[in-house]
C-alpha cells in the first residue's frame, strides 16, 4: 500500500513510543526511518529487519562514553539500534566540531547502522559537513560511505566491496563519524587497496526519489505496516464510560 | 498584494508574552482580518479565482455527486462532493462516527473517471479509506436537520426561509473534521509549501469548506426545485451570504496548539504586530467613525449570537454590555494622535477580556494597508534542533528567564496535577482523565509542557552542581529523557508567543480556551460551547458568494468587509416568514 510521508512519520513515532522510546527519541527515530524511506533508502526494510532486536533492547540502557577528549570520543552503544543510541552521540560530535573545527566519533557495538543517515541529514542542514562509514562483516567485506555537504539535505553514498582486507581487520559493528565545519568530506576513491563499487547514489538521485515520494506516496509493506500499527496501539487507553463521557459531542447530534 | 518587506521598517509596540499568552486571554480572541477565512477570500478576489460546477449529478433527494472546478492563476483544483442518505441515528459529531451526510475532497489538478471511481470508493469511508495522494483535503459534514428541512420547504413553497433560523444555527452543514497534511494517504503539507495558492496555513482546508458552503446552497435549491418545479424560488442573495458552514470541534484540536509552538508563535506574533501597527496610527475622523460603525456591528452580531452555554452566554452578555461604553468613549475622547493607545489602555482597565480582544480585532480591521501583508507571514519552518554545544548554565538561565511561569507551580499539589491527557483507543482521540482516579495514567501524553520544564530544570540544576562547565549534550547523554523538552526550550526561548502559559494539568484549566485560540485564527464566529470540551462554531457566515467572486469584484475593500455578519433585513425590515410570504 501507499502512504504519505506524514503518515509514515506519525505511525513510526507512535510505534517507537509503544516500544518505550522517550518522546524526543521516538520523534527522532521516526524522522530517521521516514527520511530514509522517502529518499528510496529502504528505511522501513531496515526497521523491519531490526524490529525484533529493538523489542528486546533495554530502554534504560544508556550509550556510555569509553574515551572522550576535545576532538575525539569513543562510545559504546551496547549493541542497541542506532535509532535508540545514536542521536546524542552524533550531537556530541557536532558540539566538538563546532568548538574545534573537526571531530571524530566512533560508536562501537551498534545495530541498524544505515538508519543513522536520517539523523546526519539534520546535522548537515545545520551547516556541518558529515561523513559516516562502516564495514559489514559479510564476504566479501563491504564498506559503506555516506557524505553530506554542509547545508545539503541529501548525501552522496557509496558501497564498496573490499577485496584486499587488511590483516588487522576486526569484526566491525561500529560506525565512524567525521564532522568538519569547513571541509567537504564526500566519498572518493583514492586508496591503493582494491575496491569495487557495489552501489552509488548521488545527491540528485536521492532528491528525485524524494520528489516522487511526495507526489505519488510512499510504498510500504502491508505486513510491516500492520505490525507498526499494533505497536502503536500500546500508547492508547482502552475506551471506557469515563473516556466517552469526556469526549465531547454525543453519538447522535441532530440539530 | 502588499509587500511587508518593501515597507519602512517599523517596530510597533508588542504586548508582553505574559499578557498575550495567558490561556484565558487566548480563549477570548475573536476572528480578525488576518484569520484564515478572511485572507483566503481576499486572495481569491485579488487573484481572480474562478469557480465553476463541472458535475451536479444529484437525485431528487439531493444525493449523488457534485464536482466544482477552481481555476487560479497558478493551477486548477476540483472539489468532489459525495452526498448520501444517512439515518438520523447515525448522525454524530464525534470523530468516531462512520458515516456522514456528505463527504468530500479537494483535488489538485483534474479528476478523470478513474480518480473519481477511486474517490467514490474511499472518500465516503474517510479514515477507513485509502485516499489518493492528489487529495489536498479530506472532510465530511452532517446536515443541520432543522435548517435543512426549513430551507427546502420554504424554497419549495416559493418563499424565503426565515433568517432567524440561521441566527440560531448559521449553516446547513456542519463539518466534524477537515483533514490535510498527509492524513490517510492524502498529500503532505510539504507539497503545498511552495504552492502560490496554498502556502498559507490551512488555506486549502478553508477553500474546501468554502466550496461546501456553495454546494449546500445549490443542493437545497435543487431539492426545492424537484419538489415544486412551478413554485420553488432560489434563495435571496442576502440570505445566501448569511449562510455559513458549521464546525464541531473537541479535544482533538488541543494537542495541535501545544505541538506546533513555532507556528503558534507566528500566528500570535503576526496578530500582535498587526495590533501594534494599528495602535501606532494617528487616527482621523473617518477612522474614528469607522471604528464606531464596526463596534456597533460587532455589538449587534453578539446580541444575535445564540448559545445555551451559560458561561459563554455570560461572556457574550458582558461584552454586549460593555460595548456601548466603548462607543461613548470613542465619541467623546479628543482625536489625539495616540488615541488608539489610549483606547487600549482604557480598555485594559475597564473592559472584560472578550471585549478588550474584540476592540483589538476591530482596530486591526481599520488598517488593511498596514496589516494585510502579515497574512503572508503566518507560516513557519517548524523544525526544532538541539544546540548541543550550549553551556548548560546558559540553558538554566534561559529557563529561568523565559519559562519562569512554568517554574512557579508546585506540580505535586493535588489541584496542580489534577488532569492527565491521554489517547483513547477510539480513533486515537485525545481525552482528559482525572489523575489517580481514571485508568490510563501510565500512558499519559506528554502535552503539559510546564511540568516537563520544571522537571528538566531540577535535574539540570543538580547536574550542574557536579559539572559546572558541562555542555547541554553532556547533560543529555546522562539524562536523555529530557532531550525533547531541552530542544524545545532552546528553540522557543527567543520566540515569546509560542508557549501557552498554562499548566495543562491544573484542575482549573479550561480546554475550551485552547479550542477557541485555534478557531479564532481560522476565522470562526458564533462560538457555541456544548460543554467545556467541545464547541460548535460557524465559518464563512457573511462571506461573499461564489457568484460574486466569479464576477471579479472591482472594490476589494468592500468585498472584504464581511466580519461580524448581521441577520439580513429587507427594505429595513426583518426578513421574517410573514414578510417573505407577503412578498411571494
Amino acid at each position: 500500500m501507499k502512504v504519505s510521508y506524514n503518515e509514515l512519520q506519525g505511525l513510526c513515532r507512535k510505534a517507537f513510543s509503544g516500544m518505550e522510546f522517550e518522546e524526543g527519541e521516538a520523534a527522532d527515530a521516526a524522522d530517521m526511518v521516514a527520511w530514509m524511506q522517502c529518499h528510496g533508502l529502504e528505511g522501513l526494510n531496515a526497521l523491519g529487519r531490526g524490529l525484533d532486536h529493538l523489542l528486546r533492547e533495554d530502554p534504560n540502557q544508556l550509550t556510555s562514553i569509553l574515551y572522550n577528549d576535545g576532538d575525539l570520543a569513543v562510545l559504546d552503544g551496547h549493541g542497541q539500534s542506532v535509532l535508540r543510541a545514536s542521536s546524542l552521540a552524533v550531537e556530541l560530535g557536532f558540539a566538538k566540531a563546532r568548538a574545534r573545527g573537526l571531530a571524530i566519533i566512533k560508536i562501537r557495538r551498534c545495530h541498524n547502522r544505515q538508519l543513522i543517515m536520517g539523523y546526519l541529514s539534520r546535522l548537515a542542514g545545520r551547516g556541518m559537513n558529515v561523513t559516516a562509514f562502516w564495514r559489514n562483516a559479510q564476504m566479501p567485506l563491504t564498506e559503506q560511505v555516506v557524505g553530506f555537504r554542509a547545508n545539503s539535505t541529501v548525501p552522496e553514498i557509496r558501497v564498496y566491496a573490499v577485496h584486499e582486507v587488511p590483516e588487522e581487520n576486526e569484526p566491525n559493528d561500529g560506525i565512524t563519524l567525521i564532522l568538519a565545519n569547513h571541509v567537504d568530506l564526500l566519498p572518493a576513491m583514492r586508496s591503493d587497496y582494491h575496491y569495487e563499487v557495489l552501489a552509488r547514489q548521488s545527491e540528485s538521485d536521492l532528491l528525485a526519489c524524494r520528489e516522487r515520494a511526495f507526489a505519488e506516496g510512499i510504498e510500504v509493506d502491508d505486513a510491516l505496516w500492520q505490525r507498526l500499527k499494533t505497536l502503536a496501539t500500546r500508547i492508547l487507553v482502552e475506551a471506557s464510560d469515563a473516556s466517552r463521557d469526556g469526549a465531547g459531542a454525543g453519538t447522535r447530534d441532530n440539530d | 498584494m502588499h509587500d511587508l518587506d518593501s515597507q519602512p521598517r517599523v517596530r510597533p509596540f508588542l504586548r508582553p508574552a505574559e499578557q498575550v499568552m495567558e490561556l484565558e486571554r487566548l480563549g477570548s480572541l475573536h476572528a480578525s482580518r488576518l484569520s484564515f477565512v478572511r485572507s483566503l477570500v481576499r486572495q481569491m478576489a485579488r487573484q481572480r479565482w474562478q469557480v465553476s460546477c463541472s458535475r451536479f449529478d444529484l437525485d431528487d433527494n439531493g444525493h449523488g455527486t457534485a464536482i466544482y472546478r477552481v481555476q487560479t492563476p497558478h493551477g486548477r483544483y476540483h472539489e468532489v462532493i459525495f452526498s448520501q442518505p444517512l439515518s438520523d441515528e447515525a448522525r454524530s459529531d464525534r470523530v468516531i462516527a462512520e458515516a456522514w451526510d456528505v463527504t468530500f475532497g479537494l483535488v489538485e489538478g483534474d479528476v478523470d473517471e478513474s480518480l473519481l471511481e477511486q474517490m467514490a470508493a474511499n472518500v465516503p469511508l474517510q479514515e477507513a479509506g485509502r485516499q489518493h495522494p492528489r487529495l489536498l483535503v479530506l472532510s465530511r459534514a452532517n446536515r443541520s436537520l432543522r435548517n435543512f428541512s426549513h430551507f427546502t420547504q420554504a424554497l419549495a413553497e416559493g418563499r424565503q426561509p426565515d433568517p432567524t433560523w440561521l441566527t440560531k444555527v448559521g449553516y446547513l452543514y456542519r463539518t466534524t473534521a477537515v483533514y490535510g497534511n498527509g492524513k490517510f494517504g492524502i498529500a503532505d503539507f510539504a507539497r503545498l509549501q511552495d504552492s502560490p495558492d496554498f502556502k498559507r496555513p490551512f488555506s486549502a482546508q478553508m477553500l474546501a469548506v468554502y466550496l461546501l458552503r456553495h454546494f449546500s446552497i445549490a443542493q437545497v435549491e435543487h431539492i426545492a426545485q424537484v419538489q415544486a418545479p412551478q413554485a420553488a424560488v432560489t434563495m435571496d442573495p442576502e440570505l445566501r451570504r448569511y449562510l455559513g458552514i458549521g464546525n464541531s470541534t473537541g479535544l482533538g484540536m488541543a494537542p495541535f496548539l501545544i505541538n506546533h509552538p513555532k507556528l503558534i508563535q507566528q500566528w500570535v506574533h503576526c496578530r500582535e504586530q498587526a495590533l501594534g501597527l494599528a495602535i501606532d496610527q494617528p487616527p482621523c475622523e473617518a477612522d474614528r467613525a469607522r471604528l464606531i460603525e464596526l463596534t456597533r456591528r460587532a455589538l449587534a452580531h453578539l446580541e444575535q449570537t445564540v448559545t445555551e452555554n451559560v458561561e459563554q452566554g455570560e461572556r457574550n452578555a458582558a461584552t454586549v454590555a460593555a460595548l456601548p461604553e466603548v462607543v461613548t468613549w470613542l465619541e467623546q475622547v479628543p482625536l489625539d494622535p495616540d488615541m488608539w493607545q489610549q483606547l487600549m489602555a482604557w480598555g485594559e482597565r475597564t473592559l472584560p477580556l472578550e471585549a478588550q480582544e474584540l476592540i483589538n480585532t476591530l482596530l486591526i480591521e481599520l488598517y488593511p494597508l498596514q496589516v494585510d501583508a502579515l497574512e503572508d507571514h503566518m507560516g513557519a519552518d517548524e523544525r526544532m534542533e538541539l544546540v548541543p554545544d550550549m553551556a548548560l548554565v546558559r540553558l538554566k538561565q534561559l529557563i529561568e528567564t523565559h519559562y519562569d511561569w512554568a517554574l512557579a507551580e508546585d506540580y505535586d499539589a493535588p489541584e496542580a496535577c489534577y488532569w492527565f491527557w491521554y489517547r483513547s483507543a477510539e480513533k486515537e482521540e485525545p481525552r482528559l482523565g482525572v489523575r489517580y482516579t481514571e485508568p490510563g495514567q501510565e500512558k499519559e501524553m506528554p502535552l503539559a509542557m510546564a511540568p516537563r520544564v520544571r522537571k528538566a530544570h531540577e535535574t539540570l540544576s543538580r547536574f550542574l552542581e557536579d559539572n559546572p562547565r558541562a555542555l547541554v549534550v553532556e547533560f543529555l547523554m546522562a539524562n536523555p529523557r529530557h532531550k525533547e523538552i531541552v530542544r524545545r526550550i532552546q528553540a522557543m526561548a527567543d520566540t515569546p508567543y509560542g508557549e501557552i502559559r498554562a499548566n495543562l494539568w491544573h484542575r482549573d484549566m479550561k480546554p475550551m480556551h485552547l479550542l477557541r485560540t485555534k478557531l479564532s485564527f481560522f476565522g470562526a464566529s458564533r462560538f457555541d460551547p456544548k460543554s467545556d470540551r467541545w464547541v460548535r462554531i460557524t465559518l464563512f457566515q457573511g462571506a461573499p458568494l461564489v457568484e460574486e467572486l466569479n464576477a471579479e469584484p472591482s472594490n476589494l475593500a468592500d468585498f472584504d468587509d464581511w466580519s461580524f455578519p448581521l441577520e439580513p433585513r429587507v427594505n429595513g425590515m426583518p426578513m421574517t416568514d410573514e414578510l417573505a410570504v407577503q412578498q411571494g
